[in-house]
């Protein structure tokens, strides 16, 4: 497993690259990278199903965004179709420009997507949520409890749907959802019940830090009155004088700071290290880097060479610039270390034999 | 290690206490076993160890509590954790991440243990209990007997000197149960940790126990060797049972140790037989031809044959993953076969809807909790009548051969898992299905409630229904069923009768079976009708 941090800049990145581009054949390019890092991490395991189904659905998102951009867009030359001028909004001519510039946008769309999905099958939402400051601790539990909660709900909602179905039950009206509903409630309340036993008998308690009552009143106090510092700085800087409500402003920053120092230092935890660097972490992060300041630089200095924009300037043929493709497939670097490097280890029983298919779905 | 004394404690809300004045003392490195039937304070007992009881359940306590040296009552769970360790029921729901490693860690970042110690515990945890290789899974790909062993890894990283295990391997299939207890055999003898454990399949741990607390369910305790204790409760497992009747002594408590009492009874083997007559001229209630099905690419169920005559009672058994849910559910129709033929009652299954199947086929889930909704049980066996558009009276003797006729007016959630479970088949049943499937009806179950449920086999074997039961349970199937059908890796590996399979497959044979190596004993019944 890759250091989460570093797979958050790569998809922070390659999201960037595909927000600020249009340009059909670079958005090709990040996808092919998005897909060798989907090679290089986890074709083999449960989650790749869910990896299919989001692009499915990708795929007719974008299915959707082409006929609205043709109907909305109706500049261009080359008119495929007219609809009557008086229909409100999407009357006029249908272009072929409007067509592609949809197609376009669609295929930006289904390319964050991508990356999205690549990214959640690469690292482990909850490892992310870890890695929130001391003082969040507790919310980050919070959090990485609802990411496992949600998926054995849905896997409960689906036994009691079919159990239900099968003792003869039909669905007519609202008050046939009870005997979905009131099971899976009981269930999920007692799930939650086991859990909070289970946390609480290893040592998690309700207090945050080492702190005695009085100076965590105190840090309290402080950290609502910086909020209101930043309040009122950002009400002083747009309404009356600049200068001073940056002052102010800055104050209520610096306090807040303070205290999530404070607040982070006598935190009663510790907190186990998962974010080790590995070997080919060095090379991710320089590759993202990279591709991203070409494609931010590209957009800054020949803005025609990334966006495409058929129904605008009329040109169908996006233009293509080798070392920038270069450094936008600078994103396939995950993929590649990992193809060479650490293949995950498979998902299977210690025995060899694929885990409990008899609570698969 | 542990010292009880006059310990009394009432649930908020409760009239009579749950545990009345109880004493107990329990040695430094001792492997206790605690018994006695659903509701009996087990549960309570156990979370009385590390403070959760009263500290998390709220209620009233009084008298002296030490365990470790230190007081629970005072400190609570999280004062308690550093020196007790704790692992529950459900391996679903014990788990705050899903990374092992990151689990493991939870308990000492709670702590504050210094970053490279973590490391090294967890290493050392790890290798300790041999499971080095789960290290970078993720939890929710694990198996339930995997599972288990993560939770008794992280309840170890802060070196507890006492494990408290309320029902461990209660849901787990009998090989993920057998890794889990030699783990804590092992930590017992090799680290002396001293181990507190509820089961209701006593015969599993018996050979390692050393200290038996039984809880007959009035608020009392008693506890004392093993041997001393058990004759005298009814939680003796059929092996005890057998050396009581028989009087052996010492009580065996192991097969082995039963083996050399056995040698000494000359058996009437030739006048005995266990093998029912099923009129070989029934006809088929299920057939099932070269049945396949797969999810995704994982192929569960290949060529499955499978033959239900009318009125058979029929056990399903073979390892977790094997295929039994699978073929269940292929029979009911909540899955369409890949591949092969199926027959309900002659008619072939593919013109036949969900709807037309339910009528002659109930099927009854693992999980008892999926189908019980209503405000009570009566409305619970209403509302399957209603569903299914027939009258409102339920069939005759239903409730009488369930033994839930007391339990009409109950909410019933509030049951016993033994009872939700006869409740979730009464639901089924209320449609008068010919044939039943039934899905691990004693997973959890304690023995009263299972022998409640080995009436209601006998009495359905009466009435000429059919039952194709899916289980691990042994005993179960040694004494109610008169087949078993095999499953190994997704096909049937034998198929015969009860005896005959048990006899080739030592793996699924009952505790006696194995004792007597004659093949046609594998109850305490058989034996002492051969007996005398």
């Amino acid at each position: 497993m890759r250091n989460p941090l570093v797979w958050l800049l790569w998809a922070a990145s390659a999201a960037v690259l595909a927000l600020s581009m249009r340009n059909p054949l670079y958005l090709t390019l990040i996808v092919l990278a998005t897909w060798l890092v989907y090679l290089g991490v986890a074709p083999d395991t449960p989650m790749a199903g869910g990896w299919r189904a989001l692009l499915r659905l990708g795929l007719i998102i974008w299915l959707i965004t082409i006929p609205f951009g043709a109907l909305m867009n109706h500049t261009g030359e080359i008119v495929l179709l007219s609809l009557p001028e008086n229909w409100p909004l999407i009357g006029g001519p249908v272009t072929l420009e409007a067509v592609l510039g949809g197609a376009a946008s669609g295929y930006a769309l289904w390319t964050l997507l991508f990356i999205f999905a690549a990214f959640n099958l690469a690292t482990d939402a909850s490892q992310l949520m870890r890695m929130a400051p001391a003082f969040l601790y507790q919310a980050g539990v919070v959090a990485t409890i609802a990411l496992t909660f949600v998926p054995q709900m849905l896997q409960s909602a689906r036994e009691i749907r079919e159990a239900q179905r099968i003792r003869g039950h039909h669905f007519r009206n609202w008050r046939d959802s009870l005997p979905l509903a009131m099971p899976l409630l009981t269930t999920a309340f007692e799930h939650a019940v086991q859990l909070a036993e289970s946390m609480e008998s290893r040592g998690l308690s309700g207090e945050l830090t080492d702190l005695g009552p009085g100076r965590t009143r105190l840090l309290r106090g402080s950290l609502a009155l910086g909020l209101l510092l930043l309040m009122a700085g950002l009400v002083l800087r747009i309404t009356w004088i600049q200068a001073a409500g940056d002052g102010i402003l800055l104050a209520g920053v610096l306090l807040m700071a303070g205290v999530f120092w404070q607040l982070g230092r006598h935190s009663r935890r510790t907190r186990y290290g998962l974010q080790i660097w590995g070997p080919g972490d060095g090379a991710v992060a320089l590759g993202s880097v990279v591709a991203l300041a070409a494609g931010v630089l590209a957009a800054r200095s020949n803005p025609a060479l990334v966006s495409y924009a058929p129904h605008v300037d009329g040109v169908l043929i996006p233009p293509f610039s080798p070392t920038l493709g270069l450094a936008v497939a600078l994103l396939a670097v995950p993929g590649v270390v990992s193809l060479v490097q650490d293949r995950p280890p498979s998902v299977k029983g210690e025995d060899g034999r694929p885990v409990s298919s008899d609570t698969l779905p | 290690m542990i010292t009880l004394r006059g310990l009394t404690y009432t649930y908020p809300g409760a009239v009579r206490p749950v545990l009345e004045a109880v004493d107990l003392t329990v040695p430094a490195g001792a492997f206790v076993l605690v018994t006695g039937a659903s509701g009996s304070g087990k549960s309570t007992l156990l979370r009385a160890l590390n403070g959760l009881v009263p500290h998390f359940s709220g209620g009233a306590i009084s008298g002296v509590l030490q365990v470790a040296a230190r007081n629970p009552l005072q400190l609570g769970p999280r004062g308690m954790s550093a020196c007790v360790g704790c692992v529950f029921q459900d391996p679903e729901s014990q788990f705050v991440f899903d990374s092992v490693e990151a689990e493991l860690a939870f308990a000492m970042e709670n702590h504050a243990v210094p970053r490279l110690l973590m490391e090294r515990r967890i290493d050392a945890v790890l290798d300790r209990l041999g499971m080095g290789h789960l290290r970078g899974r993720r939890i929710s790909t694990l198996s339930g007997g995997e599972k288990q062993r993560v939770a008794l890894a992280s309840a170890l990283t802060l070196e507890p000197q006492i494990l408290v295990l309320d029902e461990p391997t209660s849901q787990l299939d009998p090989e993920g149960a057998e890794q889990v207890l030699s783990l804590l055999a092992r930590l017992n003898q090799d680290q002396g940790i001293t181990v507190v454990l509820s089961e209701h399949r006593v015969e599993r741990v018996l050979p390692h126990a050393d200290l038996l607390i039984h809880l007959p369910g009035d608020g009392t305790l008693i506890s004392g060797s093993p041997r001393e204790v058990l004759p005298h409760t009814d939680q003796a497992p059929p092996l005890v049972q057998l050396g009581v009747e028989l009087g052996w002594t010492p009580l065996p408590l192991s097969v082995h140790e039963a083996r050399s009492h056995a040698a000494g009874h000359a058996l009437a083997t030739s006048s005995h037989t266990r093998v029912r007559a099923v009129t070989s001229d029934a006809p088929d209630a299920i057939t099932a031809n070269g049945l396949s099905y797969a999810y995704g690419e994982h192929v569960a169920l290949s060529d499955a044959n499978l033959r239900v005559r009318q009125g058979e009672i029929v056990a399903l058994m073979g390892a977790n993953g094997s295929g039994k849910t699978t073929l269940l559910r292929l029979l009911v129709g909540l899955l369409r076969p890949i591949r092969g033929d199926l027959y309900i009652r002659g008619q072939d299954a593919r013109h036949l809807t969900l709807e037309e199947r339910i009528r002659t086929l109930g099927y009854v889930p693992q999980n008892p909790n999926a189908l019980l909704f209503a405000e009570t049980v009566a409305d619970e066996l209403a509302f399957t009548r209603r569903s299914h558009g027939l009258s409102p009276d339920l069939p005759e003797g239903l409730l009488e051969a369930l033994g839930i006729e007391s339990l009409l007016d109950q909410y019933p959630r509030d049951l016993s898992v033994g009872e939700r479970q006869r409740v979730a088949l009464g639901a089924i049943l209320a449609a008068e299905p010919e044939i039943v499937l039934l899905d691990e009806p004693t997973r959890g179950v304690d023995r009263a409630q299972k022998e409640a449920f080995m009436r209601y086999l006998a009495r359905e074997r009466e009435e000429g229904r059919t039952l194709l039961v899916a289980t691990h349970d042994v005993e179960l199937v040694a004494e109610s069923m008169d087949r078993i059908v095999l499953l190994a890796e997704g096909s049937v590996c034998d198929d015969g009768p009860t005896c005959d399979v048990m006899a080739r497959h030592p793996d699924y044979c009952s505790q006696i079976g194995r004792v007597f190596d004659d093949g046609r004993l594998l109850t305490v019944r058989d034996v002492l009708g051969a007996v005398r």
